[in-house]
């Protein structure tokens, strides 16, 4: 396969060097006095600490555990999330609970330990998509990070209550109801 | 105003002398100082970027400013690494070898009008007119500067840096031609003072090329002369497109590979130290030194803020121009040194000459 090589002719205007030269330094200039005179919130630079991008719709970043409006976990247990979940990192153990009424959805069954490791994590949102009862988002958060390993083990509470400051919500730390200990079906 | 003028006469000489010592190395330290935030804050505009805007003290960054005392505290407390195999004793004296000269070459800058009071005329320059050596004395020391990069470089016995120094070398001494052939029409064209005047002037002092320069400057009269003193003074301070003694992406960082900590700090600040002299020189020979257009005695204030001007402004010049036109091969360096700078310079003397005589003047 042959390649054509295209000859470029310049002119002698642009042979002198001078005028190519002049042409670079306006360029150059009008970057200089364009970038000068942009805001500092219009500029390509997003400074991050001070300035954070907006994630697109649809962004898989930190998870969170939807609850009722009472306070009730979403979560039924029904252990489909650690199923699909490709990278092994949700361990769930589940825990009954006696009191049926509208605000639990009429279940009896809960997660007791909810337990993500963030490490394992890939953020993929296979367990979002299997969830029955919408109780898991992977959400905008993208800032997971920590100094040991331990805290990014993220339990049942703090999956609970990832946003809870950004959609103003109370911080929970315990079940409007208590469990009941594990009925033994008498047959 | 009285009050200073009391205090002029009452002072010994000396410490008029120290006065404008400290005016003139405070100011081109100081300019040489701002001039690396200068140029990496300008790099980033003209990138589209932001540049250095973090260091501060309690949030503090004046701009990023503050950024050059984080560097200078950062140079100290580097380890200063010495190679085992290098000239121990040149290796030390090379950084003072590279910023001697380029602080030498500011001492017959005039950078203001000379006024008189008392009786007395005072000369806003370190040496005064009619000391015999005017501009060859910054073209003289100005050739020295490449001894510090020639030491620097041999002293390290690193090939990176034999090879900087060698390109560097190279550089100068082809450029440094064309440069002196340029200077010299602007000799020719300023020419001794006037019978009658108070102080009698040779055509090389750079009072006189200020005072020749009262109609219009040089750089108007000789554009030639102009581009290629321009052109060489990137040469001579090893500026991009010329920087052939550092060329990163060639030979890692030339000249100064070996150097680290405060040693290096010196060759950086000697670099911008040496683009503060010859912007000066640049002033002084083709922009009219301290003269403002139109204006034919600006006075002390305003001349000495005129010169300040146009240095700064050419100082910018220097970083536009580095972050707009890529490095030269070095071949092509060498050809345009020998085969376009020389001729166009000579071609330069032969027109004012012709000129000159066409006017009946030599």
């Amino acid at each position: 396969m042959g390649v054509i090589v295209k000859k470029v002719e310049l002119g002698w205007l642009d042979r002198t060097y001078v005028w190519p030269v002049a042409k670079g330094m306006a360029i150059t200039f009008g970057h200089f006095i364009r970038q000068l005179l942009t805001p500092t919130a219009r500029r390509f630079t997003i400074q991050y600490p001070d300035m954070k991008r907006e994630v697109a719709p649809g962004y898989r970043g930190l998870h969170e555990l939807k609850r009722f409006e009472g306070g009730a976990i979403k979560c039924v247990a029904c252990f489909m999330c650690a199923e699909a979940c490709p990278a092994r990192c949700i361990t769930i153990e589940a825990e009954e609970f006696g009191d049926l009424n509208a605000h639990q959805g009429f279940e009896e069954k809960r997660p007791k330990v909810f337990r993500i490791d963030m490490l394992r994590c890939i953020y993929c949102g296979m367990c979002e998509e299997a969830c029955p009862k919408d109780a898991i988002w992977l959400r905008n958060d993208y800032e997971v990070a920590d100094y040991d390993r331990l805290s990014l083990n993220f339990g049942k509470w703090d999956l609970m209550n990832t946003y809870a400051s950004a959609d103003g919500k109370a911080v929970i730390t315990q079940d409007p109801t208590p469990a009941v200990p594990r009925r033994t079906i008498a047959v | 105003m009285d009050s200073f003028a009391r205090l002029l006469h009452l002072s010994p000489p000396l410490a008029w002398m120290a006065l404008k010592l400290l005016i003139v190395i405070g100011g081109v330290m100081g300019i040489a100082a701002v001039l690396t935030w200068v140029e990496r804050r300008g790099a980033a505009m003209m990138q589209d970027r932001i540049g250095p805007n973090r260091a501060g003290v309690k949030g503090i960054t004046l701009l990023g400013l503050v950024q050059l005392a984080a560097d200078g505290i950062k140079f100290f407390l580097k380890e200063d690494v010495v190679p085992p195999h290098g000239n121990r004793l040149l290796f030390t004296l090379a950084p003072a070898l590279a910023f001697v000269p380029a602080m030498l070459g500011f001492a017959v800058i005039p950078f203001g009008q000379s006024f008189s009071s008392g009786g007395q005329a005072y000369h806003l320059s370190l040496l005064d007119p009619g000391n015999g050596m005017g501009m060859l004395y910054p073209l003289a020391i100005g050739s020295m500067a490449v001894y510090g990069i020639l030491v620097a470089s041999w002293s390290s016995n690193n090939k990176w840096a034999i090879l900087g120094g060698m390109r560097s070398g190279a550089n100068m001494v082809s450029y440094e031609l064309g440069m002196s052939l340029a200077v010299i029409s602007i000799f020719m064209a300023a020419g001794n003072s006037p019978v009658g005047s108070p102080v009698t002037l040779e055509a090389y002092d750079p009072h006189r090329i200020v005072e020749a320069q009262e109609g219009l400057w040089f750089a108007v009269r000789q554009p030639l002369g102009f581009l290629v003193f321009f052109t060489c003074m990137f040469a001579e301070t090893n500026r991009l497109p010329f920087d052939f003694a550092e060329g990163e992406s060639e030979i890692v960082a030339g000249f100064h590979t070996e150097y680290s900590s405060m040693k290096f700090a010196l060759l950086q600040l000697s670099e911008y130290i040496h683009i503060v002299t010859a912007s000066a020189l640049l002033v002084t020979l083709y922009l009219g030194g301290w003269r403002i257009p139109f204006v034919p005695n600006p006075g002390v204030l305003l001349s000495v803020a005129a010169f300040l001007a146009k240095l700064l402004f050419l100082c910018w010049v220097f970083v536009w121009v580095r972050w707009t036109i890529p490095r030269f091969r070095y071949d092509q360096l060498m050809f345009l040194g020998w085969k376009v700078m020389l001729p166009l310079s000579m071609a330069n003397l032969l027109l004012q000459a012709w000129l000159m005589h066409g006017r009946g003047i030599a």
